[in-house]
């Protein structure tokens, strides 16, 4: 046991299990920076212990000066000598490879507003002004109330229902949506702020607030002074924070404190404790097993609490559930017409997703799990922020909107034994997906392009879109190959989804049919934050199909509807877009990759339209990173338009707002391109000469960041014009030809490595000899 | 006092109509034959052009939404008598809703509650019985090519649409009867109601997109009372 006491031994023991500590013990994982800087401050202050006194560093040094020299040790310190210059080698390929990744920005969080400000051509003071609603103390929860209306039906889809900055757009952005219940935010604001923040949005930020990434629309043109007031009483009463005053004691966030609002009068009648903004600073934490999670599909087995109580329910549900499903349930909320999917019906007791059979009743277990995850690809957000007796509570409500037919308790329906992915599995799921027929509506591939799916309905006739199987993160049931099996074995209510367990081969081909869906794409899509640009020797091909294409990196981009102009886009057909590109001396080419089920011609009386895509750059690329609005720049900042329609073909514009087009004509359109479409997708090459002689066009230096924005327009599903989706603004940079640099760094290292070693062993061992 | 003399009153004199009327039934009874009409002029036949799985459903659809025929006699209305009694015979065979060439066979379907019925797919593609209930439970089930034969029950009286949502124009109508005075009305839009009781009832049409209209008649023991329809475009 003598190697115990080693200093080297005892030093590696404690830097091994700092290591283990910090790398898994903390949660949620702290950034690589912290880590290293962490395990820097460990690896000195071994240091410095093992140094202490000339003893404990000759005890730390003996077992390597007896690697270096003792000849017993010759096969470890060959070992050592070979492996160590490979590990740091390896190490310098993977540094030398890595792709670029896009420029840190930095930006004022909260840029001092201006002094006064020009609304709808009236001038209004922001310095020292305060909300003239707060007067009219009579009407406070009426005012409160038509905020929230007005929130729901302009800011929920970014900022989502739960004022937490995760609407169903979100994750499309960059910078995110504010999350106004972070004591970060409006609790450090005064309402005047707020004001200048809604009514100017992004473009009116001042030049320090720049690249002006911010998706936040100016919302003067759509939202009256008093609208724009109503809302921030709305964000302070639902936050349950209170606005910052002009006095020159600032008031300390204090989200405890109720307020004489709804808030106050919720903890009075002993419901949940601040429920959603609570929850994140409660002082004391809920009593044990109260966070206890039911989970997964099936696990009725698992609903062994107390049944809700439906009064409670009734006074959540009104706060948080009614501005969608309405105050009788039927899916009729303020929100509704808004909304694509519409808010669940709840009068029917037809459910989508149950572990229950066709025809029946979803469980409790159901309802809870839904309330709890919410439904991706739908406004639906999961309810988690409030307790767990609090959704058991809506549970219980919600099930007295349908009248009797709760009254038996419903059945989860019996799932067949669980097969697991393999060869086999898959074959036996694609024979089985053809033979039931799932390409019917869901097409071919999977991408919901099915010769049925344009007339589907569901049962309140509204159109509904078959799933693209190959998005399974937008199931609305969740994605996982049992959640999938449980919808084959259940089918959807209410839609025209039927179920499978009576009609396929044998029972365990749900399975089957499952794991063969989960095949056909990824669980998850991985966003990309820069376009890598390649570059390549003479003509790129133009054709989308070419093995050229399909060998280039794809960058994955989300898209977000458009929600601030007239005809507003809250469900858009297209939410990504997958973008390759490359370079020549000559020209440039960006290859885009998209869904839509349909190549659609356009055609008035259907209320069709073409097909549209379109790539868009800064047309006077500024100074440092500042980039126009968006969502096709303003006035001042034009951006440039590389466009495709499925009727015209390639084409080149210069926009000043949404829709505010220019597009060019004749000689001076200088892209080209070629699209190919194929169950249910689009590809697209668009080329264009990488240096114009025009001074208006666009100009792609190799080594620079530029910018680029993606649009998409679904003509199938009427979009066009204002109606589309978008993305923001993304970096993209051509890369320098023929970077060698990832061979011939790591064998330079390697080299190095081993003479140095050599170095340091010829070194110690003359010492030994000669001492 | 007065208020609950007057509520005993009216009860009594339902309970005495309703007795009088289960006596009457019970002298033995006649029948209503009679014809449903298309008032005004009939609009064309809708024609739904088939753009899928044309082998198997040919290249277009007759609906049956309305069928009108040489006499402006109305196909596949429902007449019943309101109120009626007693359970509805089970039928010598099962019965059977085929989906041969991607349309429902009967268009209208009578079926006594409690019944089990044969769904049918000769088709060789896939179909779905997704049916819109209220009383029943609303079952959407898949009937891929190779199953040939489905069955369902319906427990429960009532009138359920059933639809295939792969074929658009695929729709048809399960009529649950609670009791045996059901009828659909024929080619001519004539229907014939058997074993009525004498005395007065009222007679109900129900037609899936005209609507519903009753009318009272008086049935005499031993003779065919006849009753003609109007119905309407609303």
């Amino acid at each position: 046991m003598g190697f115990v006491r080693s200093k080297f031994f005892q030093a590696v023991l404690v830097l091994a299990v700092v290591f283990l500590i910090f790398r898994f013990g903390i949660r949620p994982p702290a950034p690589w920076s912290v880590f290293t800087l962490y395990m820097f401050v460990a690896l000195i202050s071994v240091l410095v212990y093992v140094s202490s006194n000339r003893d404990s560093w000759r005890s730390f040094l003996a077992p390597i000066r007896s690697i270096l020299v003792d000849d017993s040790k010759l096969p470890i310190r060959v070992a050592v000598m070979v492996i160590l210059p490979l590990l740091l080698g390896y190490y310098a390929y993977t540094q030398a490879s890595a792709g670029i990744e896009a420029p840190a920005e930095l930006r004022a969080i909260h840029p001092a507003p201006p002094a006064s400000i020009s609304f709808r051509g009236k001038p209004l003071d922001i310095q020292g002004l305060g909300n003239p609603l707060r007067k009219d103390q009579a009407n406070f929860q009426k005012h409160v109330a038509e905020g929230g209306v007005i929130y729901i039906k302009n800011c929920m889809y970014c900022h989502g229902d739960n004022l937490d900055g995760n609407g169903h757009f979100a994750h499309a952005f960059n910078p995110p949506p504010a999350n106004f219940t972070d004591p970060g935010t409006i609790a450090m604001l005064q309402e005047a702020f707020l004001f200048w923040r809604i009514a100017k949005g992004g473009p009116g930020l001042p030049k320090e607030s720049t690249p002006w990434n911010s998706v936040m629309p100016g919302w003067e043109d759509r939202l009256s002074e008093e609208e724009i007031w109503k809302v921030i009483m709305y964000l302070y009463e639902a936050t349950g924070y209170q606005p910052r005053r002009w006095e020159t004691h600032a008031a300390v966030p204090s989200p405890l404190t109720p307020t004489l609002s709804s808030r106050g009068a919720r903890e009075m009648r002993g419901s949940s404790p601040p429920a959603a903004e609570g929850e994140k600073f409660a002082v004391s934490s809920p009593p044990p097993g109260e966070r206890t999670e039911v989970r997964g599909s099936v696990v009725s087995a698992a609903w062994a609490q107390p049944a809700g109580d439906p009064a409670k329910g009734k006074a959540i549900y009104e706060q948080k559930c009614l501005l969608c499903h309405g105050e009788k349930g039927d899916g009729n909320g303020p929100a509704a017409p808004l909304l694509d999917p519409k808010p669940r019906d709840f009068t029917k007791g037809k459910y989508k997703i149950r572990t229950s059979a066709s025809g029946r009743l979803p469980t409790d277990a159901d309802l809870l799990r839904i309330i709890s995850e919410g439904m991706p690809g739908t406004s639906m957000p999961g309810w988690k922020v409030l307790p767990e007796r609090d959704r058991r509570h809506l549970v219980a409500y919600l099930k007295t909107f349908a009248g009797e037919a709760f009254k038996e308790a419903p059945k989860a329906a019996d799932l067949p034994k669980e097969v697991t992915s393999s060869k086999e599995s898959l074959a036996r799921g694609k024979e089985m997906f053809e033979a039931i027929e799932c390409n019917k509506c869901h097409g071919n591939a999977g991408r919901g392009d099915g010769p049925s799916a344009p007339e589907l309905k569901d049962d309140w006739g509204n159109p509904v879109r078959p799933a693209n199987l190959t998005k399974s993160w937008a199931f609305r049931g969740g994605g996982s190959p049992r959640e999938v099996a449980t919808r084959l074995v259940t089918g959807l209510m209410g839609t025209p989804m039927p179920s499978f367990i009576d009609s396929v081969e044998k029972p365990e081909d749900v399975w089957h049919v499952a794991n063969y869906v989960k095949s056909l794409g990824p669980d998850k899509p991985v966003f990309a934050t820069i376009l890598t640009v390649r570059a390549v020797q003479g003509e790129i091909s133009d054709d989308p199909a070419a093995p050229f294409w399909s060998s280039q990196p794809a960058h994955n981009f989300p898209l977000a509807g458009q929600v601030v102009v007239d005809p507003r886009s809250f469900n858009p057909s297209i939410d990504l877009i997958t973008v390759r590109a490359a370079y020549s001396d000559a020209e440039i080419a960006f290859h885009l990759t998209w869904d839509d089920p349909t190549a659609s011609k356009p055609d008035p009386k259907a209320k069709t339209f073409a097909d549209q895509v379109a790539l868009q750059f800064p047309t006077k690329p500024g100074e440092g990173n500042e980039r126009p609005y968006v969502l096709m720049g303003d006035g001042s900042n034009p951006v440039t338009l590389l466009r495709w329609t499925s009727d015209g073909g390639v084409g080149e514009a210069t926009a000043t707002g949404v829709a505010k087009l220019t597009p060019r004509t004749g000689e001076a359109v200088k892209a080209k391109g070629k699209a190919a479409f194929a169950d249910g997708q689009y590809r697209l090459v668009i080329k264009l000469p990488r240096v114009g002689q025009d001074p208006n066009d666009l100009a792609f230096p190799v080594g620079r960041f530029l910018s680029v924005a993606f649009m998409a327009w679904d003509g199938g599903a009427g979009e066009t014009g204002h109606k589309m989706a978008f993305s923001s603004w993304y970096h993209f940079r051509l890369e320098e030809p023929g970077s060698n640099k990832p061979y011939i760094i790591p064998p330079l290292v390697v080299l190095v490595t081993a003479v140095l070693e050599v170095l340091v062993v010829r070194g110690a061992r003359r010492r030994t000899d000669g001492g | 006092m007065r208020q609950w003399l007057s509520v005993l009153c009216c009860l009594a004199l339902v309970a005495a109509v309703v007795w009088g009327t289960a006596q009457v039934g019970a002298q033995g009874g006649g029948s209503i034959v009679g014809e449903v009409k298309f008032s005004g002029t009939p609009p064309a036949p809708k024609i739904v052009k088939v753009n899928k799985d044309n082998q198997a459903c040919g290249n277009e659809k007759k609906s049956e939404e309305l069928v009108v025929g040489a006499n402006k006699g109305i196909r596949y209305a429902v007449v019943s008598l309101v109120g009626a009694t007693g359970a509805a015979a089970k039928p010598a065979q099962k019965p059977v809703l085929d989906q041969k060439g991607c349309q429902f066979s009967p268009h209208v379907l009578l079926l006594p509650a409690g019944a089990e019925v044969d769904i049918l797919n000769p088709d060789g593609v896939l179909h779905n019985i997704h049916t819109f209930s209220t009383a029943n439970p609303s079952i959407n089930k898949a009937q891929p090519k190779f199953k040939k034969v489905m069955t369902e029950k319906f427990e429960k009286p009532e009138i359920i649409r059933v639809q295939c949502d792969a074929h658009s124009w695929m729709q048809s109508w399960i009529v649950v009867q609670g009791h045996p005075a059901y009828a659909v009305t024929d080619e001519g839009g004539a229907f014939k109601l058997d074993n009525v009781p004498a005395g007065k009832h009222k007679v109900e049409v129900w037609h899936e997109t005209l609507g519903k209209m009753t009318r009272e008649v008086e049935v005499k023991a031993g003779a065919p009372t006849k009753v003609t329809f109007e119905l309407a475009k609303k």
